[in-house]
């Protein structure tokens, strides 16, 4: 089953008797156990992809499923842990009340709350703040809260829109743990970002989005490979230096052969590629002629 | 039913942390000090003026909490965008309204029950001051304090609607104290106009404007009790039935069409 589908969305925005086109005709399905990277610049729409999925706002046209379920259902939140992107939480309430308050919200039985919710206090490095009134929180501490309540119910799908936003180097590498974990645990993960090399690390697949038009839809891995320019051949010589060699594609086969033939001792072979980020801007770049000339 | 019970505590602990309205509280305690000490510069009427003054004071102090619990209790949600965070949990939009609703109306209630106690002190107090020949008939001033209770969570609805179709505060504001004013002013124009003078002095669209504004608008001055409580008149009961039935019709109604705007609102 698709644990989202997005079918033709379409998202208008009216401005002062303007409109403006944030989403155009955006389909998408997302598979279960997969952690899918939205990407684009800012102003691309993927915030308002997000709050289309969440109901906050709704689409102009089009339509979207979660768990089979339309997505302007309360039921179909249900299964769903959502960061917001720049959250906001009730702030006369302490860290520990905010979580107990969402846990009710979602059901979940008293007797485990208190356990969970210290788990996730402590996942998030957040034990010593939580009976501090969110009134004092920093932004970063508000972010990790809102990592913290979306793990809380232990959902299936998680929809983070920026989750590395306004976080320390710290905070973003346990970020990457906790989606890595949950994508151990077969977890589905949507999240947006503008940062490729967190998607490198955590996707397996990858959608870009540019002025609300998905242009590009692959996995990391075949991105990765295609992005291959070349490689880098070190080797050991006979004055027991190392030496590198750069080859094409196309010769790679040929040199290791003559080099193995020559008995020459290779070290390593490094692919020289293209990284998410080249991909990322190329696709952008390759976007900006053809919406000029509409 | 989970949900309305949780967005109900939230909005109760929300009120109950509330700085702003820990200070009114105080004052308006203050006000209900004062009114055993004014009443004394009355000679004779201590104890009819001390019910009034208490009364008086009551439904001064439900003014200011309804119009500000009514209004910046959603907005305030939407402006710093806690709304977002709660919505995006499976709560349907109308539970969360109706939750904020109730708390806000049980607040009302609890004010006024607290207030009652006060009331029974300095009231009682008034009268020992100076006999009066009526005698306190706490019936009657109990059925005024609920009444006023009843207006004003009937004005926090009007101020609710307000604050889900505006996006800047200063509509609900003004809007709610305008819809006050006008209906707690439409009963006794209407009254004005069916009486002779009135027809003679006031023009044929006049006359109608005002038959319009009587009939929409809430009608604030049918909750008045204060002059049974003072001066002690049996109860028109059937009127009160009336009453009671209008509220729960007009409130409804208000509730019903704020959850419909609210329904399709977008939180951006
Ligand atoms: N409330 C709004 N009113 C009007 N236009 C809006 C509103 N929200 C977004 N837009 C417009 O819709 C487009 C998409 O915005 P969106 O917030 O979805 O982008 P995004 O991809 O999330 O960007 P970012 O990476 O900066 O968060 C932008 O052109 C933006 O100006
Ligand atoms: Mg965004």
């Amino acid at each position: 089953m698709n644990i989202v589908e997005i079918n033709a969305l379409s998202k208008e925005y009216k401005v002062k008797k303007k409109r403006i086109r944030a989403l155009d005709n955006l389909s998408l399905t997302i598979q279960k156990g997969e952690i899918f990277g939205f990407l684009g610049p800012n102003g691309a729409g993927k915030s308002t992809t997000i709050k289309i999925l969440t109901d906050q706002i709704r689409a102009t046209s089009g339509s979207a499923t979660i768990f089979g379920i339309q997505s302007n259902k309360a039921e179909a939140r249900r299964q769903i842990g959502y960061l917001p992107e720049n959250p906001a939480f009730y702030d006369f309430m302490t860290a520990r009340e905010y979580l107990s308050f969402t846990g009710k919200c979602f059901n979940m039985p008293e007797s485990s709350l208190a356990e969970r919710t210290n788990q996730v206090l402590a996942t998030l490095d957040l034990l010593d703040a939580a009976n501090r009134p969110l009134k004092g929180f920093s932004k970063g501490m508000t972010q990790r809260l809102g990592l913290a309540q979306a793990l809380l119910h232990d959902p299936d799908l998680f929809i983070f829109d920026e989750p590395m936003s306004g976080l320390d180097p710290v905070g973003r590498a346990m970020v990457k743990k906790i989606i890595k974990d949950l994508k151990n645990k077969g977890k589905t993960v949507f999240f947006s970002t503008h940062i490729t090399s967190d998607v490198e690390v955590v996707c397996d697949r990858v959608g870009i989005l540019v002025k609300g038009r998905l242009v590009a839809i692959d996995s990391v891995e075949h991105i990765m490979a295609t992005g291959i320019e070349g490689y880098i051949i070190q080797i050991r010589g006979q004055d027991n230096k190392t030496e590198e060699i750069k080859v094409s594609n196309s010769e790679l086969n040929g040199v290791i052969a003559r080099l193995l033939a020559d008995n020459v001792k290779i070290e390593r072979v490094n692919p020289v590629a293209h990284n998410l980020e080249d991909f990322f801007l190329d696709t952008i770049q390759a976007q900006v002629p053809t919406n000029e000339s509409q | 039913m989970q949900h309305f019970k949780l967005i109900f505590s939230a909005t109760f602990v929300a009120i109950k942390r509330d700085r702003l309205l820990h200070a009114l509280a105080g004052a308006s305690l203050l006000l209900f000090l004062l009114v055993p000490v004014i009443s004394m510069f009355s000679m004779r009427q201590v104890q009819e003026l001390a019910i009034t003054l208490f009364l008086s004071s009551l439904s001064f102090t439900l003014l200011i909490f309804s119009i500000l619990l009514g209004v910046f209790s959603i907005w305030k949600d939407i402006e710093k965008r806690y709304i977002i965070s709660v919505l995006s949990m499976p709560i349907k939009r109308r539970d969360y309204l109706l939750g904020k609703f109730s708390a806000i109306a049980l607040f009302l209630m609890f004010t006024v029950c607290l207030m009652g106690i006060i009331g029974y002190g300095t009231i009682t107090f008034a009268a020992h001051q100076y006999q009066s020949e009526i005698p306190v008939s706490w019936p009657n001033i109990f059925t005024a304090m609920l009444m006023s209770g009843a207006k004003y969570i009937l004005l926090a609805a009007v101020a609710l609607l307000f604050s889900v179709i505006s996006t800047s505060i200063f509509l609900p504001i003004t809007g709610t104290i305008g819809i006050f004013l006008a209906g707690s002013a439409t009963q006794g124009l209407y009254e004005y106009i069916n009486s002779g003078s009135g027809a003679q002095d006031i023009s044929l669209t006049g006359q109608y404007v005002i038959k319009a504004l009587y009939y929409l608008l809430p009608n604030f001055s049918a909750f008045d009790y204060q002059v049974y409580a003072a001066y002690t008149l049996a109860l028109p009961l059937d009127t009160i039935f009336y009453t009671v039935c209008y509220w729960l019709i007009y409130t409804s109604f208000l509730l019903f069409c704020a959850s419909i705007i609210f329904e399709k609102k977008e939180f951006r």
